[in-house]
Order: structure tokens, then sequence, then C-alpha cells
């Protein structure tokens, strides 16, 4: 036992790896064995590594500078993946802390911290506030600091904690969503407003928590509040004035989702005119939600961008009858016109609040000899999905976390088969659901890496007794009726780290954690991955072997995201949020969600390096005006003056 | 005379006010029965602060005092839960009161006072940061049946005890140990001790052996 113990403790922290070892030799030697032509090279993309387990290429566009991180998912195909590889499996035990900032703010930290010029921009939940850090000042002090002033009354409409997603940059700006409902644009250098676009009315329910995403002279932006009875959008605004260019509804008549001629869906279920009222009971769509809160990627070729919309409203389906189109889709748009050219729902007449906002992420990938478009999808209903990008036709669909709502999946109609059992009715109790609410993966976005061909992913292992009552739509007030309660799946454990092999739709090994995993991933070319837990431990991870190289345990536990940047000493960090919060303390009653040793909340941004050296730190380290490592024996403390 | 006796004393004398105010309440209405429900004026409700009297400190706000008529009433309690479900309170509160998108409800931390006149006033006029105003929606008898069902939950603070909850002069809590034996949907995978070394550690860089259970690349 103590041996064990002992063994298990010297190569993984607290962490417990569980590999699928004969599954992983499987996939290996299939996949060198069956690839079929060599992907078509895209002058955009990542360089694959020669060890690459799918053959898939990821396009790099837009093609930001290696050193940076300018949006959240660094790149349009939304893979998190850095090509840095100073640190690399053979060093990444030596991080340590850097220097760390702290905001000031207790919400969860849901953001990534963008670099951009030598410039850390760190966003903070409510009240939205966005400091600039001077990256090439020793202690990387506030350069400026934005405070937008949201409305107080946004604190009690969001559903999820007041967090927010996270910044994206675009043409000297920093553009972002407040809480309450506006989208402000922030000049990088001076940290002035340039200009505010109101989207929303707060008052409704409506708020905005994802981040902006940004392609050529367009940012796109979408709301969220589907516990609230919102009816959801999506909006382009010009980035340069902030005026919107088109928004389409996720409900409503097909001129309102922005449906016409060109609109191809691949299956029949989603073929016909105005499904946005007719899935509905008269009127119902007016507050069903389809709220966009989660990730948009665009394929710069296609000119489509690809995000999904929330659940619909009220979470109690016995009031709505019907597929209730166009929420838990996914939809592929015309960047520039907002028509939507395919769209595929993942949850028909959702009863679980199984939104499909999660990210997609864009990969050309062989599959039986040719190479197809797809956009890869770790769905809210634990449904893994590979989807052809340029017709919406699935190509695989395999659960990567534990459920049992659906007992296979039709792939006729492209749809999950619901077990009857697991479908709730008002005011019957329902045991044992799984997924729960939260899904078997929420909003946290996972990282792809073109070296392995494989998807990175925090998810969970949790199931819910749920009992449906009755909503009344009253506005200002939630437009709900799901009363759950949420425990560990079969394992025991609440979270799970995975790599996800998208040609075959199967675990390529795994690492199962006690809490919640519910942070971003990053890869790197380092052949590293980087995750949190919602305890606070942050784990760097061979990314072919699944083990674990490296773990930290932060103040707070860990639902932001992490990137990596380069110095202006071109030293290669890691930088990750640590606050607990969001759905992961959200209802406080779930005591399963958090236990006794659960973290508290907290606010520090941890920057790393190996063996935490950076310009300003270290033994001796004394800083000036003038000379970032200058020593100043005169002065004797280290301090600036 | 220790705390306890000091609360007592507090407890008492609160009692005797309230006693008074409500004989006086029931002569006014000329009713015999014990049970008969009269609601504190607009006009008294309106003399309720939010914060201390300044300059005033000693000052007795007589509303402050006053009890909901249905705080022990049980059909009132039931209706008042039949309420908070149908007009969404639970949406913001949780279906237990313990919290979800609003503040929990159940506990004796209250941001505009846990005193049943002062959670009547919340109810009635709404807060800032989202809590909706109820008072053209719902008529006021049916908001203290509200308030009755928050009291039944065990949370807020009673009105003989408003004096030193509002000095904070009462025990502070424990919480991890509850939280331990609530959790009976904790999760089970095993928590493991770190042991002790006896001596040097391999350096975490040296290759471990592998072991079962462990990832194989």
């Amino acid at each position: 036992m103590w041996d064990w113990v002992d063994g298990f403790l010297r190569a993984h922290g607290n962490a417990r790896p569980l590999k699928f070892v004969p599954l992983a030799l499987l996939i290996a030697a299939s996949s060198s064995c069956s690839r079929p032509s060599t992907p078509v090279q895209d002058s955009h993309a990542y360089d694959a590594g020669s060890g690459s387990l799918t053959g898939a290429t990821l396009n790099a566009a837009p093609n930001d500078p290696p050193g940076e991180w300018r949006s959240q998912a660094r790149d349009y195909a939304n893979t998190r993946y850095s090509t840095l590889d100073q640190i690399n499996t053979s060093n990444v035990s030596r991080l340590r802390v850097a220097w760390t900032f702290s905001d000031g703010t207790l919400n969860g930290h849901e953001a990534a911290p963008l670099v951009v010029d030598n410039t850390m921009y760190v966003v903070t939940p409510f009240p939205d506030i966005l400091y600039a850090l001077d990256l090439t000042r020793a202690g990387e002090p506030i350069k400026w600091t934005f405070k937008p002033n949201p409305a107080p009354m946004a604190k009690g409409k969001a559903c999820c904690d007041t967090v927010t997603r996270g910044v994206a940059y675009a043409n000297g700006k920093l553009i972002y969503n407040l809480l309450d409902d506006h989208t402000v644009a922030v000049d990088a250098k001076t940290g002035k407003e340039v200009w505010r676009t109101k989207m929303g009315n707060v008052e409704t329910g409506e708020t905005m928590t994802m981040a902006p995403f940004v392609v050529g002279n367009k940012v796109l932006v979408g709301d969220s509040g589907g516990e609230m009875g919102v009816w959801g959008w999506i909006a382009a605004l010009d980035v340069d004035s902030g005026k919107e260019l088109w928004r389409a509804y996720s409900t409503g008549s097909d001129q309102q989702v922005r449906i016409g001629d060109d609109f191809k869906p691949f299956y029949e279920r989603m073929k016909g005119k105005d499904l946005g009222t007719s899935t509905w009971p008269a009127d119902m769509w007016k507050h069903g939600a389809g709220s966009v809160w989660g990730w948009i990627s665009y394929d710069p070729q296609l000119k489509l961008i690809y995000y999904g919309t929330s659940n619909p409203s009220p979470r109690v389906p016995d009031q709505r009858p019907g597929d209730n189109l166009w929420t838990s889709t996914i939809f592929a748009r015309d960047v520039d016109t907002g028509m939507a050219r395919w769209a595929y729902q993942t949850t028909p007449h959702d009863r679980w609040d199984y939104d499909a906002v999660n990210e997609d992420i864009l990969m050309d990938l062989p599959i039986n000899g040719q190479v197809r478009k797809v956009l890869v999808h770790l769905d809210r209903n634990a449904y893994g999905y590979t989807i052809d990008r340029v017709t919406g036709e699935v190509l695989e669909a395999a659960p990567f976390a534990y459920q049992n709502w659906s007992t296979g999946f039709d792939m006729k109609t492209g749809t999950p088969v619901v077990d009857p059992d697991k479908e709730p009715h008002p005011n019957v109790k329902l045991v044992n659901v799984c997924p729960p609410d939260i899904g078997g993966k929420d909003w946290q976005p996972s990282a792809a890496s073109p070296r392995t061909g494989l998807v990175y992913a925090d998810i969970f292992n949790i199931c819910m007794d749920v009992t449906d009552i009755e909503a009344s739509y009253i506005p200002s007030s939630p437009f709900d009726g799901m009363d759950m309660n949420r425990y560990p799946a079969p394992g025991g454990n609440l979270g799970e780290f995975i790599a996800w092999n998208p040609a075959t739709g199967k675990k390529v090994w795994s690492i199962k954690e006690i809490y919640m995993t519910m942070s971003g991933v990053l890869a790197t070319a380092g052949d590293v991955v980087f995750y949190g837990t919602a305890d606070g431990w942050f784990r760097a991870v061979d990314a072919r072997s699944g083990k674990v190289l490296w773990s930290q345990k932060l103040g707070s536990g860990i639902i932001g995201q992490p990137i990596t940047y380069l110095g202006l000493d071109h030293r290669q960090y890691i930088a990750i949020s640590a606050g607990i919060g969001g759905a992961a303390t959200v209802r406080a009653d779930v005591i399963a969600l958090r236990p006794f040793d659960f973290p508290a909340g907290g606010n520090t941004l941890y920057v790393f390096s190996i063996d935490g050296d950076s310009m300003s730190s270290g033994p001796g380290q004394m800083t000036s005006k003038d000379n970032v490592s200058k020593a100043q024996p005169e002065t004797g403390n280290g301090t600036q003056h | 005379m220790n705390l306890r006796a000091i609360y007592s004393a507090i407890g008492i004398a609160a009692l005797a006010l309230l006693s008074a105010l409500g004989g006086c309440k029931h002569s006014e209405g000329g009713s015999t029965t014990t049970r008969a429900v009269s609601f504190p004026s607009d006009d008294l409700i309106g003399t309720v602060p939010l914060g201390q009297v300044a300059g005033e400190p000693a000052r007795a706000v007589t509303a402050l005092s006053m009890d909901n008529p249905y705080h022990d009433n049980p059909q009132a309690i039931q209706q008042g839960k039949q309420l908070y479900i149908k007009m969404n309170c639970a949406g913001c509160h949780a279906y237990n009161g313990k919290g979800n998108m609003g503040p929990d409800l159940t506990d004796t931390e209250w941001r505009y006072g846990g005193l049943p006149i002062q959670i009547y006033e919340t109810i009635r006029d709404g807060r800032p940061q989202g809590m909706p105003a109820w008072g053209a929606a719902l008529p006021p008898d049916e908001i203290w049946k509200l308030v009755a069902y928050i009291q039944s939950l065990g949370g807020t603070v009673s009105v003989s005890d408003y004096e030193h909850s509002r000095q904070g002069d009462q025990p502070g809590e424990q919480v991890a140990p509850e939280a331990q034996a609530d959790a009976q949907f904790a999760p089970t995978m095993p928590i493991f001790p770190i042991p002790i070394p006896a001596k040097t550690q391999t350096p975490s860089s040296s290759p471990t052996p592998a072991k079962a259970g462990e990832p194989k690349p």
C-alpha cells in the first residue's frame, strides 16, 4: 500500500492517471496503417508532428505572432495551441512561479489574459475591470486600469456567477462584453473607451458573459440568459465604430433567424420554413432562450463562423412540446451577412439543459480515406461530435463522458436516442440522470495539438436528481423550473482530463480528478498540455502519454484558461488565473461539488517560468526605472525609486 | 452579568415591547381572537432605516421590533412556499432557499437586514443588485406570507436577536465538519495522504519505474 502510494505520488502529485493502454495502442496502430492520403497542406497550417495519431491539420490563421496571445482561443480554429516549445516535456517539471497579480475581485475567473506588444491585459469578473500590465518593467506594474462601471443590477441577473470569458484584441483596441449588455472597445495604448454599444436590456434578465470573437473588421458577440427567458442572438459589430452590422436570433421566423435560400441543413428534421416558431407552442419561442454565450470559430476559406446556442427556456420540457429549434444547435453562418448556411441541433427538445455552446475546433481530418474539413465539438450532452463543417453532416458521435440519457446514436437522423425513463416531467423526482445540467463538459474550452492530432479537454463525471416544476414567465425573474442535485457519477471522481481522438471518437488516455475539472486547456509545441482543477491544482501533462509531469496547488480553484507567451527576455511563460466560481459554485446547496476542503474564492493570476526566472525575480534581483534588472546596491531593499 | 444574561434581558425587553404593540393592534382592530392578523402600516414600514440612525445611536426604531403576523402560522407558511415557487423566487434563491443567482436565505447574513420587516421591505421595494420590487405584483399579506416561509427556513434575524446581531455579539460557526457530515453525495474517489519520505526524495526529473496503474506511452 505505502509502496504504491509512494510511487503514485512521486509520479503524479495527487492525480491518478488512468490509461487505456490497449486502446491507445490500437489507435496508434490503426492510424499509422490506415492513414489514407497526405492531408492537403495549407500555407497557414501549423507544423504537424511526425507522431500525429490522426493526421489532422490545424489552420494557424490569423497567424498572430508566436510569442503573443491576442484572442481567447489564440486562432480562428479555436486550437488554443502555441508553437512555443522552450517549455517541454524534459524541463516542465522545473516550472516555478515567476510573478503574480491580484485583481481585487472575488467572483469566478474564467477569462484568459491576453499578451500583445509586451503588455498583458487582465479582465475581472463584475465590475469587469480591465488592467493593462507593463511586461517591459520589473514587477509587471499596472500601466492603466479601465473601469467600465456596469449596472449593479446585472449581478442579480447572471445565472452562473458574474463572470466574463475574456477580451479580444483588434486594431489597437481591446473589445469585451460587460455583464449589463454593453460591448465596449478600449484603446490598448491609453486605456480610454473608444466606443460602447448597448446590445440588450439587462432588466429583461439578459446579460453578456462570452468573449467577443474578431474576424477582420467585424466583432461577433452574443447574449447569456438561458434560465431567464431571453430571446437569444448573435450579432456582428464594426470593430472601429461599434455599429451593429447584423443580428441573428436563435428562435423566431426564418427572417429573424437569418435563414434564406443558402440554408442547407444536412438532416431532414431541420429542413422546412420557420421552424424557429413552428417547433414551439404558440409564442413560446419569444422567451425560448437559445442564448449565445460560448465560443465562436471561423474558417477563412469557407468564410463561415461556427457557434452553438443555449438550452431552451423554461427548463421544463413539458411546457414547450416540440423540437424547440434553434436552441441547443450548432450554426454555420456567413460572416459577412450573418445568413445561416447550415444548422445542426445536438439535443432536440432539450430536457436537461444541454446547451450546444461549447467550442467548435476546426480541423482537416483524414476519415475513411478522405480528408474532411471538420469541426470537433464536445457537447454538454456528453457526445463528442466530429461534424463535416461544409455540410453539417455528423461523421462521428460517441460519448466522451459518462451518460445515461441516451441509449445510442442514430447516424441516419443525426440524433441521439433518448431513454424515455430519463425524461423529466413536472413534480416527479427523477433520480440518476447523467450528465447533469452542466453537462459532460461545460463551456471550459479544450485545446488541440497538430503534433498529436488530438483534442484535450476538461470534462465532468457528474449525475443529478432532477424535479421539474412548472415555471411562469415573469419579466425580471428567472424562467427556469429545474430543481436538481448533482453528485459524482460512477467512479466517485467529479473531474477528468482526457485526450480525445476525433477521427475515431475515442478517448486515448485520461486522468481522473477528485474535484471538478472546469478550466480551459493549453496545448504547446513542447508536447505539454496544461489544465487546472476546481480545487486548485495546475498541472502539466505529456501530450502523448498522459503522464502528469508537474503540478502545483494554487491559491484558489482554477476555472480560468491557461496561455503562454514570450517575454521581452525571450523567455517562455505560462499564465493562469486562480479564482473559483462560475457554475462550479453556483449552487451553494450542492455539497457534492463544494466539499469541506473546497477552496475559497480568489483573484490571482499566476505566471510561471522555468525555475521561476524572469527579468525581475530571483536572488539579489533589484529594479530601477531605467533598467529592469540593474542592481542598485545602495538602496539595498529592491524597491523602485 | 455575562453575555447570555444580557441577551436574555434584551430578549425579554423586546418581547415585552412586542406584546405591548400586539395588544395595541388587537384593541385597535377590535379583535378578540389572539390569532387576528394585522399588518404594520405603510407609514410604520416607512420609518425603517436601512442604516443606523445618525447622531442617535441608542434610539429604538419601533418598527424594527415588529414581528411578522404570520411567522408562526403553518397555513401562511405553506402559502408562502407556493408563492416562493410561483413567483420564481426559487429561480434565483434555489428551491431550498440556499441561494443560487441570489443570496442564501437560510442564514443570518442579510445585506439589507434580516428582520421580518426588513425582509418585507426588500421584497416589496426590490434591491439594486437584481432583486425586483414585488410591491406592485403582490398585496401585503402575500409578501408577509413569503416572509413567513423564509423565516421558516431557519435563518433570518429574529426580533429578539436584533440588537446583538446588529453589533455582532453572537457566536461564529464552524462549517467544515458539518459540511463533511452533510456530504451524502461527496466524491468517493480516495484522497491519498502524503507519505513522509524516509530520506531525501528522488529528484522529480529522474525517471520513475513504471508501476501498475501508471500510464505507459
